[in-house]
Formats: structure tokens, C-alpha cells, sequence
């Protein structure tokens, strides 16, 4: 399977909505009878929300995008202020930390447990907990769409994403995996109604994720997609699986259970895990 | 690279209409083509490197009494400058960028709504992208 990747979050798109304003302020907002869409910059990247609805009430994106800068705020690892630098250092005990902060700790540990250790918050030696707060963060905004009604949406995070309903007027959603060796391809296409796709490679941000045992990126996979319910797991997962490395990340994501999984191996074959339901 | 951008590749594909005086006067069109290159702001692409654009646009002015028309329009980008200080990032940068250079200039239409994968370089592109094109539009 072949296409252009073209990056609809940027362009006006195929779906018919505004051109972005062409001397904008900070973030991108459009309008039209088919819902709204806007681009704003955060916690290190483009986070999209797309709403096809055409009643949406453009303060419930504000409230998703506070939200999120309230999430950078307290996780960045780039902030010295944040709660987690702080409890890094030793400043910030546990139990006083934010609910929230104890909350996705926790997780992380679980998840540390789920995937034998191959999701760590701490496998580059120090506290980061990006790997989930990323995902988990984008659940809760789609929670917020979701309580207010909205069940038509897409919230794409740096290419993370998480879908409900259908992208109106179009019956549904339709992703495209970038193929991690050339971003003109696509390495596949899903369809997902109410899921989250996550994938994780080197191509993102060069070789960040790291085998917690060798303390090496791994070097026989290229990348790992994983389809799910929550985008934090799906997140994980991937980046878990991304870090075994090869056949080991085929065999484990197979395994899954309600999460699928896509590995594109070095020698890009392809292990056949890829059940998404039609 | 941590700042809100907007994101301007849809106005690439479109000329920049820029209508100014409205006139009653019907007289005889005069037309004017100015072409000249504009160049993006570097930006720092994470740890891989610098990135620029440059960009062509012809602009057209077209005089009808006193009113004027003007249309701006990229007629060509080059990526002058983009990230290379390993072999690997060599590799998937030319990749990347040929990529974005391509959907830069044509008005693509994959039906796909979203793309999960990587954002890293393209970010800097249209940032780059941005300025330049900011930059013509003030002339």
C-alpha cells in the first residue's frame, strides 16, 4: 500500500474546513456547518483537536487545550518547577504531589510490570514519565469532549491519536501509518471507530527510546503501532515493544489482549498482528 | 521549539489575494509580475540540526484604473539548510524533506484524515515555512 502522507492537521484538507487565517495569532481555529478544528503548540508538539460536530461549543476546545498546558505544566521534564523534576530531585515527596502526578506514577509501574520492564519511566536514568503522560493526557481531553456531548472527534498528538465517532461527513476515520523509512509512504491504513492508535519509532525524535537492559535503541525494528482503547496503554505498548526489538516485539504485542499491533521490522516484513475489527 | 505555531501549508497551494482599492473607473489592465525568493528563519530541529526554507513567489499586480489587484503565488522551495551531523539523520531527513517538498507544491489528496507517526522535522519545516511566507506577504 502506497500514498502521500500528507499532514492533514496542517493542511486545510480534504474535509472541507476554513483555510487556516493566513496572518494567525498563536493557534490555528476553524469553523465551518461541519464542526471545528484547532492546532495549538504543546508540550513539545502540534497537538490537534478536531471536532465534527456542528453545534460544538468552541469553549469546551479551550477547555481541552488548558487541559493540556496544565499538563505540561506539571510533567515537563523541560520545566525546573515541574512536579516531576521536583520529586526527581528529591523536593517533592510522593504523597504530596498532585492526586494526579501519584495517579499516572502509578500506572507507570504497572505498566513497568505489564511489559517486563520494557516500558520504565526511569530508563534514562532519571524521572520521565512522558511516554504515558503524553497519551494519557489526550484520554482525559477526549473525556472532556466526550462529557460535553461531542461524540464525533479526533485529538492527534504529535502523531499519537485518539478517535471517537466519524469524521463527518465521511462514515469514518481513516489513519494512515507513516511508514517509518519514507514519510511519503504509508505503511498501512486502519479504520478505527472509538480507539486510539499509537506508534512508536526512531523516526520521531531520532533514537529515543531505549532498550532498559542494554541501555541501547534497539536496531532490528523500525517501528511498532499499536491499536487500542486508551491511547496512555496503546502509548506504552508500542513504546514497549518498540524497545524489545525485532521478533521479541511481534511476539509480545501478538499476545495482547483488546490491543492490536503492527511491527515494521528492519528488513521491513511485517508480522501479521493486525486485527483491527472492521 | 517550544511556541505555538501557525500552521500555513493550505496557503501554499492558494495564491495570497490581496484585493485594496475599489474603483468606478473601467480602464484598460496594466499588469505588473514580480518575482522574487524569501527565506524561512532557521530552526533548530531537536538535536539533529538546523532547518530552513526558502521560498519563490511571483507576485502580480494588476491595475484596473485604481484598483488593484494583487496575487501572490510559490512558484518554487527549496530546503537550503536542514539537519545532517550523522549519517543516520542524513538519511531520514533527504527522506523527509523530498516528501515535504513534494506536498508543499501539489495540492495532494490521499483520503486520509490523520497520520500516526512522526512529527519532528516537519514541525521546523513549517515553521521555517511560515516566516518566509510572512515575509513575502509583506512586500
Amino acid at each position: 500500500m502506497s500514498a502521500v502522507v500528507r499532514r492533514n492537521e496542517f493542511a486545510g484538507g480534504t474535509s472541507g474546513f476554513p483555510q487556516a487565517p493566513s496572518t494567525g495569532p498563536l493557534t490555528q481555529t476553524g469553523r465551518c456547518a461541519a464542526g471545528l478544528r484547532r492546532v495549538e503548540y504543546v508540550m513539545g508538539m502540534p497537538i490537534l483537536v478536531d471536532v465534527r460536530e456542528s453545534l460544538a461549543d468552541e469553549a469546551v476546545i479551550d477547555d481541552v487545550f488548558t487541559w493540556l498546558r496544565w499538563v505540561d505544566q506539571t510533567f515537563s521534564t523541560y520545566i525546573d518547577g515541574s512536579e516531576i523534576n521536583r520529586i526527581d530531585r528529591g523536593e517533592l515527596r510522593l504523597e504530596d504531589a498532585h492526586p494526579v502526578v501519584r495517579g499516572v506514577l502509578e500506572r507507570c509501574d504497572e505498566l513497568r510490570l505489564e511489559t517486563r520492564g520494557y516500558f520504565d519511566a526511569r530508563a534514562g536514568g532519571r524521572l520521565d514519565p512522558s511516554g504515558l503522560v503524553k497519551g494519557w493526557s489526550v484520554d482525559r481531553a477526549a473525556d472532556i469532549l466526550y462529557a460535553a456531548g461531542i461524540r464525533n472527534f479526533a485529538v492527534n498528538a504529535g502523531g499519537d491519536i485518539r478517535l471517537s465517532g466519524r469524521a463527518v461527513p465521511s462514515p469514518h476515520w481513516t489513519v494512515g501509518i507513516q511508514h517509518p523509512r519514507d514519510r511519503a509512504r504509508i505503511a498501512a491504513i486502519v479504520r478505527p471507530t472509538d480507539l486510539a492508535v499509537a506508534t512508536s519509532g526512531a523516526y520521531a525524535r531520532g533514537d529515543h527510546v531505549l532498550n532498559p537492559y542494554t541501555r541501547r535503541p534497539p536496531t532490528d525494528i523500525l517501528s511498532v503501532t499499536v491499536v487500542g482503547p486508551k491511547l496512555a496503554t496503546a502509548d506504552a505498548y508500542a513504546t514497549a515493544a518498540f524497545a524489545m526489538g525485532g521478533e521479541a516485539a511481534a511476539h509480545w504485542t501478538a499476545r495482547l489482549p483488546r490491543y492490536e499491533a503492527m511491527t515494521i521490522l528492519a528488513d521491513d516484513t511485517r508480522p501479521l498482528h493486525w486485527r483491527i475489527p472492521e | 521549539m517550544r511556541k505555538f505555531i501557525t500552521v500555513l501549508l493550505t496557503v501554499l497551494l492558494l495564491a495570497l489575494p490581496v484585493a485594496d482599492a475599489w474603483a468606478t473607473t473601467k480602464a484598460a489592465a496594466k499588469k505588473k509580475v514580480v518575482t522574487r525568493k524569501f527565506s524561512g528563519s532557521v530552526v533548530t530541529v531537536d538535536r539533529w540540526g538546523t532547518l530552513q526554507v526558502t521560498i519563490v513567489v511571483r507576485k502580480t499586480t494588476v491595475t484596473t484604473g485604481t484598483r488593484k489587484k494583487v496575487t501572490r503565488k510559490i512558484t518554487s522551495l527549496a530546503v537550503p539548510v536542514y539537519p545532517n551531523h550523522t549519517d543516520r539523520s542524513v538519511f531520514i531527513n533527504q527522506n523527509a524533506l523530498r516528501t515535504l517538498r513534494a506536498e508543499a507544491l501539489t495540492a495532494q489528496s490521499a483520503n486520509i484524515d490523520l497520520v500516526s507517526g512522526a512529527t519532528d522535522t516537519s514541525d521546523a519545516f513549517v515553521q521555517s515555512l511560515q516566516a518566509a511566507i510572512l515575509k513575502a506577504k509583506r512586500t
